[in-house]
């Protein structure tokens, strides 16, 4: 019996996709209303019901703007840094507007799936947004998204144990507390090689260039990381080993990014301190730390079938309104510059540090294809030097072997 | 006489005991990743990181916090789908496999060799191998979106179920085919023979059956990715435990993450454990005399 009802309702879920398969086209036009369709992915936390559903809440003031169109939102959950992924996979399927990290840029235009901002709706991205944050997002010359937010990382720390004065040189805060690092992760590692004039690609987007992490400069650099790796105020940072640190007070400052934010504030409270990348004292020279930076936008689907409501709801998810809405009820760090001068958001540390951070202290992280040769050789020389593989005696080979492997196609 | 039977006694002590604290470390070394992934879903202290093994304090906090705490990760509903998912594509390709081994045990027919060999090449290749292929014809029948997804999920985790007979064909090869022919002489069709005879003598390899075809579905994390795709409400338990563990989530989730991951062994063990009274006599006293 049991069996025959499951029968039964496989048979009728069969049906019920037969049927509504041959009623979609009727019943449209019947006004002067368009009937659209739009497929919306976001990450999970801007649907969230704690957190004010900001996608729905935005969407839904987008359709009572354009009542010339009657829109039926569908949402769906992708974060930023996997939406690329799902995009390229099935881009007919796909959502028409979708939120996607800078860096996954190419994925997408390699599938084809990701439309170019032109004409008007290009003027307005652009007078709302810094150079920098624009160069994010543009690939031969052509603009491929609305960012909403930048996507770096930067330090904090705590402020009953640094003051504001020692938090501009790393050296300095060694000698004062314990410094967390994540010493084994190529997104952070390369700051201290950048920092010391190597660069990728040369300015970033030729990739004819190639990688520059060799020479006396970067053998310069993997001696002071020896150094620094052996200084008995350091600590690697490693399966979030830098938060458990900061929790149990063993640890006094740590690198990440706004994801930790609110872990970090629960902490620390009023103690937490925020700042963009110290410096650190190479061979008696004060040098700046470099941060990977990247954005994050809202890009349109090039199979939506209802392209300008599509770029239209793009444009107005990354407005200023609704990237002070994000702000609010999600605490994404907005990126527009007219809400930069905004005096409540100036006043937040973690906007200040992120913005300082990708105005000054970091690279545009490059998204050209060969970058994908640079992640392991530099993971791999933060492993080696923690295992003390690594030493003064080999630096400077062992140097040269990371720059030949970043430089080369083979795994 | 009486040392010498005292040396081989104490021989076998000592060797006893060897083999008991080998035996005993390689256990603990086994039992430990269990352990600690228990400890880890009762851990009071938050985060993925602690440098003690023993946890500072204890709290049910986690397991409350995954069924209460739905609005960015769904665990009530992921365990639902999943549930769901796995139960019914258990039966479907529990029926499907012992059918197909009955068949090819007991019937003779032109195709059984040529499929049996089919089987055996197409069983090499990795069943992933397909999964783009398998998502564009699901989509193509419009089985990727809102609630079908299930309907998707449980004929892929069933429709490749008949290629597994092997062990089960070789568990009713060993049923005497006296059985069979003395119920055909009393006017058992095949089908009768089949539910009536084959299938009570065969508890154990049903188990066996029954317990491989609900793990792979309750299991699977990379189909589910793959169908899936952003329709967070069709979520399986595996995509969410993967979830908890994304660079946003993982420091307020990591706890619950082991609380996830000791309840879905729950439904796993207690099908076991019902199901293991079934292993005992299985052919004995078939065939009297």
């Amino acid at each position: 019996m049991r069996k025959n009802k499951i029968a039964f309702l496989l048979t009728a879920a069969l049906m019920v996709t037969g049927l509504s398969g041959c009623g979609g086209t009727t019943g449209s036009a019947s006004q002067d209303q368009e009937d659209i369709r739009l497929m919306v992915w976001s990450p999970q936390n801007d649907q969230s019901k704690d957190r004010g559903e900001w996608l729905q809440t935005m969407c839904e003031a987008f359709a009572k703007e354009h009542p010339e169109w009657n829109i039926t939102f569908v949402y769906g959950v992708a974060d930023e840094a996997g939406a690329a992924g799902q995009v390229a996979q099935d881009p007919e399927a796909s959502a028409d507007v979708f939120m996607y990290a800078n860096d996954t840029l190419t994925t997408m235009t390699d599938a084809n799936a990701l439309a170019k901002f032109g004409g008007k709706y290009r003027e307005e991205i652009e007078s709302t947004n810094s150079q920098e944050v624009l160069d994010s997002l543009i690939m031969d010359g052509a603009l491929y998204g609305v960012p909403f937010t930048t996507n770096t990382w930067y330090m904090y720390y705590d402020k009953s144990v640094f003051s504001e004065e020692d938090v501009k040189n790393l050296d300095t805060m060694l000698e004062k507390g314990v410094v967390s690092f994540p010493f084994t992760n190529s997104w952070y590692l390369p700051a201290f090689y950048l920092g010391n004039g190597c660069t990728l690609f040369g300015d970033g987007t030729d990739e004819s260039q190639g990688v520059d992490f060799g020479g006396q400069k970067a053998v310069d650099v993997t001696n002071y990381l020896i150094d620094l790796e052996n200084h008995p105020n350091f600590r690697i940072d490693a399966d979030g080993s830098g938060i458990a640190g900061l929790r149990d007070g063993s640890i006094n400052a740590m690198f990440t990014g706004s994801w930790d934010a609110a872990a970090i504030e629960e902490i620390l409270g009023e103690n937490m301190g925020v700042a963009s990348l110290p410096t650190y004292t190479l061979n008696g020279e004060e040098k700046q730390m470099l941060a990977y930076a990247g954005s994050k936008a809202i890009g349109v689907n090039t199979n939506s079938r209802y392209m300008v409501a599509a770029v239209e709801l793009a444009i107005y998810l990354g407005s200023a309104e609704a990237q002070k809405a994000h702000y609010e009820l999600c605490g994404v760090v907005p990126c527009n510059t007219e809400l930069m001068e905004d005096e409540l958001i100036k006043a937040d540390e973690v906007v200040l540090a992120q913005n300082n951070t990708f105005n000054f202290t970091s690279i545009l992280q490059p998204f050209v294809s060969k970058m994908s040769n640079c992640w392991t050789p530099v993971e791999n020389m933060g492993k080696s030097i923690r295992n003390g593989t690594v030493t003064h005696e080999n630096a400077a080979e062992q140097t040269e072997a990371m720059n030949d492997a970043m430089n080369s196609d083979g795994i | 006489m009486a040392g010498k039977v005292a040396s081989a006694k104490r021989k076998r002590i000592i060797n006893n005991s060897i083999v008991h604290v080998i035996l005993a470390v390689l256990a603990v070394i086994w039992i430990f990743p269990i352990l600690w992934v228990v400890l880890t879903s009762f851990r009071a202290e938050k985060g993925s990181y602690v440098s003690t093994f023993f946890p500072k304090a204890f709290t049910l906090d986690n397991y409350v916090k995954l069924f209460t705490d739905t609005t960015i990760l769904n665990f009530p509903q992921m365990f639902a789908n999943t549930l769901f998912i796995a139960v019914c594509s258990c039966i479907l390709s529990a029926f499907y496999v012992l059918s197909v081994s009955y068949c090819l045990s007991r019937l003779r027919f032109k195709m059984r060799k040529p499929y049996m060999n089919m089987a055996m090449i197409l069983g090499l290749f990795p069943g992933f191998m397909s999964m783009i292929a398998v998502y564009f014809i699901l989509k193509a029948l419009g089985l990727t979106e809102g609630n079908l997804i299930r309907l998707a999920l449980i004929l892929v985790y069933s429709g490749g179920a008949g290629l597994g007979f092997q062990i089960a064909k070789g568990f009713f090869d060993t049923i005497p085919n006296a059985i069979d022919e003395a119920a055909l002489l009393d006017g058992c069709t095949k089908w009768q023979i089949f539910t009536k005879i084959t299938l009570p003598l065969s508890k154990p390899i049903i188990i066996y059956t029954v317990l491989t075809s609900f793990m792979s579905p309750w299991l699977d994390f990379i189909f589910a990715r793959v169908i899936c795709r952003a329709n967070s409400d069709q979520y399986t338990v595996a995509i969410g435990l993967w979830k908890m563990l994304e660079k946003e989530y993982i420091d307020s989730w990591y706890t619950s993450f082991a609380a996830g991951a000791v309840l879905i062994s729950i439904p796993i063990a207690g099908l076991f454990l019902w199901m293991q009274k079934f292993y005992v006599d299985g052919v004995s006293g078939a065939v009297k005399g």
